[in-house]
Formats: structure tokens, C-alpha cells, sequence
């Protein structure tokens, strides 16, 4: 079971942008579900939704990157993520692999900037089982430094494979550029300094899972054939001793950007130039009206159905691609336009381009048909991404970490439904040059 | 606390997807046409899935023009037809949060899509104009075909070299042969072809002889009718699409060295299998390649060897059916069905410095397993994962559909269902089966190697003298694993100096 997904290349984004609304019906959301919490903060959202026997059992840790504020430890999340299934006294990490490929389950894991999510998808009969391993491993976990530094290698290997994608070195420098104090700074995986130290971190792994690994910071998400009383009653069996602990990270605040940045950035392999640029927003709140905004101008001013895309894709076909990807995020983070060009001399022209359509919307209200047919399309993506329990569950993971619950997803759709063409006009205003920073890749041959 | 109750439409659906599915060839069918059909109605299912399969492949490509099936399928798929252009195509897709695509293989071409019932009207509409009335614009043309030789020059040849790795071996293994190239062609090949080229190429494939009409989810019944309908205005061309594929036999272990200036060196090797879905003995040697290697689980054989262990990379696999874009997908998506496989083994990217020894450990896992046979409780343990963890494999209504197009190529009688049939087949195996399969089809002393590395001249000599590769670890090690290495680092691999090929990497898929 792979359980490291870091969210580095583009196609992954596109599920990070949950999008429902409805008109006819009070709530968006199509299933039941419910939210309780244990004694000890441990919160747990049971959906129940028929599905043939097959369970998606999610926990959410609502610690991820961006945690990592100290000198060093870099990426130790994501490794931290892998250390999580070298297993306990009671069940080391090969009973725990054995066990579980004795039930057939589909399981993985994955580290994100602000969160990290450990999932296995299962059949309804092998919930006690998969609830005692899992509540195991978040209370007991325990391994010999040996394995620890046997572990920092795979995760080197990691961080090599990953970096011959000429993606990964934009996103690494973009982060790099546009933080000054913050630990977005730093991608999931790490700086490579830190990686390549990570065997010496055996005493500082016991430390992080003391403070993170707690459950009040921590999320219980099951969604299948099940009954919220049956998880309920089982959840107070397996982790109802779980002891509080948590020690909130000291993340510093970024300083506002208050002039544009750039850097150049070279890439070892041959590609063609990729310009990525990122302008500088708020923390995902789901009332807030310019975040949704913020949000919505992403795919109105670059997405697949953008003048722009069809102007320097398909028509002048001066780019391979431009995509947008404006995430969610707990701080302010950045919304981001990526876009490969054919042609180096075409790169500062692109860069204009991109401005220009910032511009555009700065200085003109969107035509409303257009805003509607983007609402609809949030409608029918969401609608149509809730065929499965892993799908539902993997769908709502991060707005459900980053925000601590549920409240959010209904006020999301709410406040969507609520944008004007004028919010989108107001929002765009702050996508000035000044904040604003712009990385140009270029491959090495 | 309870937060909210809400209408439960969807969910309902969705049971019923998942219980009340019909089979493929069902009564609704109209064999008026003769036309083949993989029919997987679901009541009130909110989602219609679209996949229309042509028996055409990149094996169809004409010689020096490798990449023509690709670009014919991607000029209907992602370019403009006669009633709307490209944007104008987006357009609309756009409100439906939608779109269609094709997928070429080797041997089949693949339409696929899906829709929400809402919007089926309009969807199909789109979908099968793309089919039938693309405009074969020029613009059109240059662009995918600029993107094309992107993806072949940059991000193929230097973006994952494990993916290289995979292409790589695959073209080694069928050199010579119409398996011999990309799906998506060579340089030369897209360079060649010409727009003329590629209207005659849809006028000769993507004919009426030749489609089989895969639905799925809610769709009305007059819908199969009506595409039959429709499709059956394709050209009413006969043309064989059958060719022969008899790779070069493999003469001890031959090396393809691929080099570039990279940190890690990716291996992939194999040989080909004269088995498949359809043959008894394809469900004995997927329980045996699950347990050596099951696709990016950590708890089979090599992964524990290599990376569990030993901490040399990122994970270690082995397959008996081509598992594209590995690196990215969990589970693999169908409709890549083959008459010719191969059995193959991907090691995820190593230091350079432990390129020898991972090759070596990976080969004299094969031996052991070809020699002693898989034990009674590797057996058991697996046929009883296998048997649940083939669930996943096809959750949704289109992976279904995938699967049912896939044993309609190959000839399966399933009963509608491949995942059921396939769990039916894992749990009759006998250990004797899977043991006697493995003897039958599984060797190790004809095997091709394709490795993407540094500094091959190096690495050459290091084979071809058989070279010791001990390693040293930052950690401690247990005894037996110490031990161990000293057989690994010393393990024989017989590999002849004419038998290593070094190719720079900027000369792979030229022609």
C-alpha cells in the first residue's frame, strides 16, 4: 500500500476544488451523515451510503507541511506518514501488512501541505479489525531506529523519482520564492538537505507524534455500507483512550507581499520553458465570499473554458497547456496559473497574457451566463464524483481537514450560489502585480 | 450531534448500481446490425457511461508513420468536427462538467465518457459527432500533433525515466514488430504523416465493420439503437486489422542501457507470456505475480526484498498484463487488452550505486520463486487477498463497462461480470496450478532488461564481467539481511557483452 501521494503534480489538483450546489434542495449534500466527538476531541463523520458491503474508513490528521516550523525538519510529516506503517508492540509492522492483505483492503496514505490522510477502502465485515489496527497505530506506534533509517531511504528514493518532473522543481522554487516566514516555504517532500538528514531524526519522530498524533487534532471520517451508532459504539471501543496532548505548532505568519517577485529556475532534463505564477490570497473560509470569488476567477480566466485558453492554446498555440490551480488552503496561500510555452521567445508574452486577463476581470464584470454555467458545472462535478465511498471521502478530505468538520461544505455552497459578477470584479482587484510571483523554468539542454 | 438529513435520491442509485446491473448482449440488444454490444443498464443511475470500441491500434500505424492511429483518434476526440469547432466543443461541455476522450492501445481504440442523465441529450450529441463528422482541421492538426512530439521529445525521454524504463522495455521486447513503438507513434513517424494521412486512416478503421457499442449507468433503451443507428453511417469499409506479432526469441539476458544524465538508475525487465484473460492458466500466474509483486502494495515479495528491507527505492513490482501509467494510478484502467504480454518486473528508481545490486536482487528473487515454487502459505495468503482486494479494481459503472469491452476482446464468457469471474477463478486455484503455471511460463535465463541510467559504459562493464556489488547501509541491518546481501552482491548474472545495447536517450522513439 503506497502511502505516500504528495500533491505535486497538476492532474491530482483537480480534486482539491469540491464544488455543490443545488437549487431545488436545502442542502447540497446528498447522504445522511452525521458528526460526533468523542471525550477526548476525537470527531467522527459517519455517511452511510448503500454500497454493496464496501467501506472507505478515513483518518484525517489535521497536521501536514505546513506544521513543519522548525530548522531541519522539513518534510518530516511525509516521512512521518511512512513511519506510521512500521507498526506497534502489538502488531509490527509486518503482522499489520499481513493483516490487512489478509482482508483483501485497499489501503494508502498521503501527505499534503495541511494535512495528512491515512485511508483503506474495505469490506463492512472487517471494520473491527480495521479499527483495532488503525487505533492501534495512532496511540502505540512504535518501531527501532533501525528501521527508521531503513525507512529515510525510501524516502529519498522518493524525493529522487519525483524531482525528474520538471513540476516539481517549478513548485519547490515557487514555494521557496514567495515565503519568507512561513513553512509554506517548503514543499510536502521536503528541502533535499533535510531529507538526506532525516535518519539522525529518530528521537525528534517519537517527539512529533507525541505532539501531532493526537485525537483532538486528529479526524475520523467513515463512509459506506455502515451505521452511525455501530461506528459510534465501536469508535468508543477502540479509541476512546487515546489520550489528549496536542501542541499546536509555532507557524509563523507570512508579512504581507508587498512588491512582485520572480526567479529563474533551471531544470536538469529538456522540456519546454514552464512559467508558473502565483498570486498571493486569503485562508479558505466557506463564508467568505471573495475566497469563493477568488476561487471561481481560477476557472473563469484560465480554465479549459477561458478566452485565454482558447486564445493561446488553441489559437495561437503559443502553450502546450495553462492551468489553473487555486487551492484551499488553512493560511493564505496562493492561486496559481501554470503554463507551458512552446517557443522561449513567447514567454514574456504569455506572462502578459496571463496579466491581461487578470485585467480583464478587474476592469469588467463577468458575462453572467458564463458565472452560471460555471456554477452548474461545480453541480454536476460534485454530483457526479460521488459514486463510491472512497470518492465521497476522498472528495470532501481536505476541506474537511482544513477546516476542522463538515459546517463548511453546506456554506461553501451557499455562499457560491450567492457570487455576483461584481465579487468576481472586486476579487480580482487583488490580484495585483504586487502580489504577485513569477518562476520561468527552462530545461538545461 | 446531528447535522443534517437530506434527500437520498442519489444514494438509491447507486444501491441499484450496484446490485441490478443487466449483462452484456442483453435482450434490449438489436442484432439487426449485427453489431456487438456490452450493455450495463442501470436503473435510475443518475450517470450514463459512454465506451465505444474500435478494433484498431497503434499496431495498424503504417511503417514510418508510427503515431497515425493515435492522431487520427485524438483529431475526433480533441479537435473540432464539422458542426462545432474545438472552443465551441468546450464550450459546452463546460456546464456539464464533462467531456470524452480517446484511449489508443495496441490493439483497440477506446471512446469513453460519462455524463449525468440530465445533460445525456445534449452529451450524446457531442459525443458521437465527434465520432462521425470530425472537421480534420489544419489548426487542429498542428496542435496535437505539436503536443504529440512534446510529450514523445520532453516529457516522455526526461520528465519519469521509470516510465521510460516501461516504454522502453516493451519496444525492446518488440522490436521489429508492429508492437514495436509507442501507442502515441515515434518522432519520425508524427513528423511524416500528413493530414490527408490521417482522414484516409478514419475513413479505413473507424469504419462501421469494426465498433462495438459500450453503455453503461442509466441510459434509456432507445439509446442503443440510436447510436447503432448512427454509427452504422461510418464508412462500410472491410479491412483486416489482424497482424502478426512473433517477437525475437530472447537470447540469454539481453541489456538496454538507456543513458542520460540523471540521480537514479530505473529497471524494468521481462519476457513475453503466451497467456492471457482468456486462458486457464492466466488466473494461476496473476496470484503468482500478485504475490511477487502486486501492483504499489507494500506487503508483496520484492517490495519487502527491496524497499521494505533494504530501503534502496521507492517500491518494487511485478506484472502479467501491461499496467500503464503506473507511477500515477492505483488500480489500473482498462481497456488496454493485448493478445501479446509479457511478464514484467518494475524497479522503481535506485541510487546509481545500487543499481547492480537491485538488478541482482530482483533476478534471484525470480529464480527462487521459478525454482523452489510459491510455498502453501504464500499461496493461501494470497488467493485469499486477491480474492477481496480484486473488489476495488472497478468501483464505478465506467471501470465496469472497461472491464466487460476488455473480455469482450478477449473472448471471456463472464457473465457480465469479469471482477466476479476472476474471484471465481482465484478462489478454485490449487497450489499445484499456480506451481505448474509458474514452471510453464515463467523463466529466468531469457530475459530482456532495459534500464534508464548514468555513466552506461560503466555499468556495462560492471554486467558483463559480473562485477561484485556489496552494498553498505546508514543503518543497522539484521544478521540474515547482511547475509543475504553477500549472496545478492555476488549472484551470477550471465550477461554477454554483445548481448548490452547503450542508446542515448534523445535516440529513443525516433523511429
Amino acid at each position: 500500500m503506497i502511502r505516500n501521494i504528495i500533491l505535486l503534480t497538476l492532474g491530482l489538483f483537480a480534486m482539491s476544488s469540491i464544488s455543490l450546489m443545488s437549487q431545488d434542495s436545502k442542502n447540497v449534500f446528498p447522504y445522511d451523515y452525521e458528526v460526533n466527538t468523542l471525550e477526548n476531541g476525537l470527531k467522527i463523520i459517519t455517511i452511510p451510503m448503500p454500497s454493496n458491503g464496501i467501506v472507505s474508513y478515513y483518518t484525517l490528521v489535521r497536521t501536514g507541511a505546513r506544521d513543519e516550523y522548525e530548522q531541519g525538519k522539513t518534510g518530516f510529516a511525509h516521512f512521518f506518514e511512512h513511519m506510521m506503517f512500521r507498526g506497534t508492540k502489538k502488531y509490527p509492522g509486518t503482522v499489520y501488512d499481513s493483516l490487512i492483505i489478509s482482508i483483501g483492503a485497499d489501503g494508502n496514505a498521503y501527505t499534503t501541505d495541511d494535512y495528512t490522510a491515512y485511508h483503506l477502502s474495505l469490506s463492512k465485515e472487517d471494520l473491527d479489525l480495521v479499527m483495532e489496527l488503525e487505533s492501534d497505530r495512532f496511540q502505540n506506534l512504535s518501531y527501532p531506529e533501525a528501521e527508521f533509517k531503513t525507512e529515510a531511504g525510501a524516502v529519498y528514493g522518493e524525493y529522487r523519482k519525483n524531482i525528474t518532473n520538471p513540476i516539481s522543481v517549478l513548485w519547490e522554487k515557487l514555494k521557496y520564492t514567495a515565503y519568507d516566514k512561513h513553512t509554506y516555504k517548503h514543499s510536502t517532500i521536503g528541502f533535499v538537505e533535510d531529507i538526506k538528514a532525516m535518519p539522525s531524526l529518530y528521537e525528534y519522530s517519537m517527539e512529533f507524534y507525541s505532539n501531532y498524533y493526537r485525537p483532538e487534532n486528529s479526524i475520523l471520517m467513515v463512509a459506506g455500507d455502515i451505521s452511525t451508532e455501530d461506528i459510534l459504539e465501536k469508535a468508543k471501543k477502540y479509541y476512546g483512550e487515546w489520550e489528549q496532548g496536542y501542541t499546536a505548532p509555532k507557524v509563523e505568519q507570512e508579512p504581507e507581499q508587498t512588491a512582485a517577485r520572480s526567479a529563474e529556475v533551471k531544470y536538469d532534463g529538456k522540456t519546454n520553458p514552464i512559467v508558473g505564477i502565483g498570486y498571493k490570497t486569503e485562508a479558505f473560509d466557506a463564508t467568505d465570499k471573495s475566497v469563493i470569488s477568488r476561487e471561481l476567477i481560477g476557472d473563469l480566466a484560465f480554465g479549459s473554458n477561458s478566452d485565454l485558453y482558447k486564445k493561446l492554446y488553441l489559437k495561437e498555440q503559443k502553450v502546450q497547456y495553462i492551468s489553473p490551480y487555486f487551492p484551499q488552503n488553512r493560511d493564505p496561500f496562493m492561486s496559481i496559473i501554470y503554463t507551458m510555452v512552446n517557443d522561449p521567445s513567447d514567454i514574456d508574452y504569455v506572462k502578459e497574457e496571463v496579466q491581461n486577463s487578470v485585467e480583464w476581470y478587474q476592469n469588467n464584470l463577468v458575462d453572467k451566463k458564463k458565472l452560471d454555467d460555471l456554477k452548474k458545472r461545480q453541480k454536476y462535478a460534485f454530483l457526479m464524483s460521488l459514486d463510491t465511498p472512497s470518492n465521497v471521502t476522498g472528495n470532501l478530505a481536505r476541506m474537511v481537514a482544513i477546516t476542522g468538520g463538515m459546517d463548511a461544505v453546506e456554506q461553501y455552497f451557499q455562499t457560491l450560489e450567492s457570487i455576483t459578477p461584481e465579487d468576481i470584479q472586486e476579487e480580482a482587484k487583488t490580484m495585483s502585480e504586487d502580489k504577485r510571483t513569477i518562476i520561468e523554468l527552462q530545461g538545461a539542454k | 450531534m446531528r447535522n443534517f438529513k437530506t434527500i437520498n435520491i442519489l444514494a438509491l442509485a447507486i444501491l441499484l448500481a450496484l446490485t441490478a446491473t443487466s449483462c452484456r448482449n442483453s435482450d434490449k440488444a438489436d442484432d439487426e446490425m449485427n453489431t456487438n454490444k456490452v450493455l450495463l443498464q442501470i436503473d435510475n443511475d443518475p450517470i450514463v457511461a459512454y465506451n465505444i470500441w474500435f478494433k484498431v491500434g497503434s499496431v495498424n500505424d503504417p511503417q514510418g508513420k508510427e503515431g497515425l492511429t493515435y492522431l487520427t483518434a485524438e483529431m475526433m476526440a480533441d479537435a473540432s468536427t464539422k458542426s462545432n469547432d474545438y472552443s465551441a466543443i468546450l464550450e459546452k461541455m463546460y456546464p456539464m462538467a464533462t467531456g470524452y476522450g480517446a484511449k489508443v492501445d495496441k490493439e483497440m481504440t477506446t471512446f469513453r465518457g460519462r455524463t449525468h442523465k440530465d445533460n445525456l441529450d445534449e452529451y450524446n450529441k457531442l459525443f458521437m459527432d465527434a465520432i462521425l463528422n470530425p472537421a480534420f482541421k489544419e489548426e487542429d492538426f498542428n496542435r496535437i500533433k505539436n503536443n504529440t512530439l512534446n510529450y514523445i521529445k520532453n516529457v516522455l525521454r526526461y520528465s519519469s525515466d521509470e516510465e521510460l524504463g516501461k516504454f522502453a522495455l516493451y519496444n525492446y521486447v518488440f522490436e521489429g514488430t508492429p508492437y514495436g513503438h509507442l501507442m502515441s507513434g515515434s518522432v519520425e513517424g508524427i513528423e511524416n504523416i500528413t493530414l490527408e494521412d490521417v482522414k484516409q486512416h478514419h475513413k479505413n478503421y473507424f469504419n462501421a465493420n469494426n465498433y462495438t457499442i459500450g453503455l453503461g449507468g442509466g441510459y434509456p433503451n432507445e439509446l442503443v439503437d440510436k447510436i447503432d443507428t448512427e454509427l452504422n453511417k461510418l464508412q462500410d469499409t472491410a479491412i483486416n486489422t489482424m497482424v502478426d506479432i512473433t517477437p525475437k526469441p530472447i537470447n540469454g539476458l539481453e541489456v538496454l542501457l538507456v543513458e542520460k544524465e540523471n540521480n537514479s538508475t530505473a529497471i524494468s525487465f521481462g519476457f513475453p507470456i503466451d497467456v492471457h484473460r482468456g486462458d486457464e492458466d492466466f488466473f494461476a500466474l496473476a496470484l503468482f505475480s500478485s504475490w511477487l509483486g502486486e501492483h504499489r502494495n507494500q506487503s508483496s515479495h520484492l517490495f519487502q526484498v527491496i524497499r521494505g528491507a533494504r530501503g534502496l527505492n521507492y517500491g518494487d513490482y511485478a506484472y502479467i498484463e501491461r499496467f500503464l501509467n503506473g507511477g500515477r494510478l492505483n488500480k489500473p484502467n482498462p481497456n488496454n487488452a493485448r493478445n501479446n504480454l509479457l511478464f514484467e518486473v518494475w524497479i522503481r528508481p535506485v541510487q546509481h550505486i545500487h543499481r547492480h545490486f537491485a538488478l541482482r536482487a530482483a533476478m534471484r528473487e525470480l529464480q527462487k520463486v521459478v525454482d523452489n515454487g510459491m510455498t502453501e502459505e504464500q499461496f493461501e495468503t494470497t488467493k485469499n487477498f486477491l480474492n477481496k482486494y480484486s473488489i476495488h479494481w472497478a468501483a464505478t459503472t465506467s471501470e465496469r463497462l472497461g472491464y466487460q469491452i476488455d473480455s469482450e476482446f478477449y473472448g471471456i464468457e463472464d457473465g457480465g461480470n469479469y471482477i466476479n469471474h476472476f474471484r471465481e477463478k482465484i478462489r478454485n486455484l490449487t497450489l499445484e496450478q499456480v506451481n505448474s503455471a509458474i514452471k510453464k511460463h515463467i523463466q529466468y535465463n531469457n530475459v530482456k532488461i532495459a534500464m534508464i541510467t548514468s555513466d552506461a559504459e560503466q555499468f556495462k562493464s560492471d554486467l558483463v564481467s559480473n562485477a561484485d556489488s556489496p552494498i553498505e547501509y546508514n543503518s543497522p541491518k539484521p544478521d540474515e539481511v547482511l547475509e543475504e546481501d553477500k549472496e545478492i552482491s555476488t549472484y551470477k548474472l550471465d550477461i554477454k557483452e554483445e548481448n548490452v545495447t547503450i542508446v542515448p536517450v534523445d535516440e529513443m522513439f525516433q523511429k
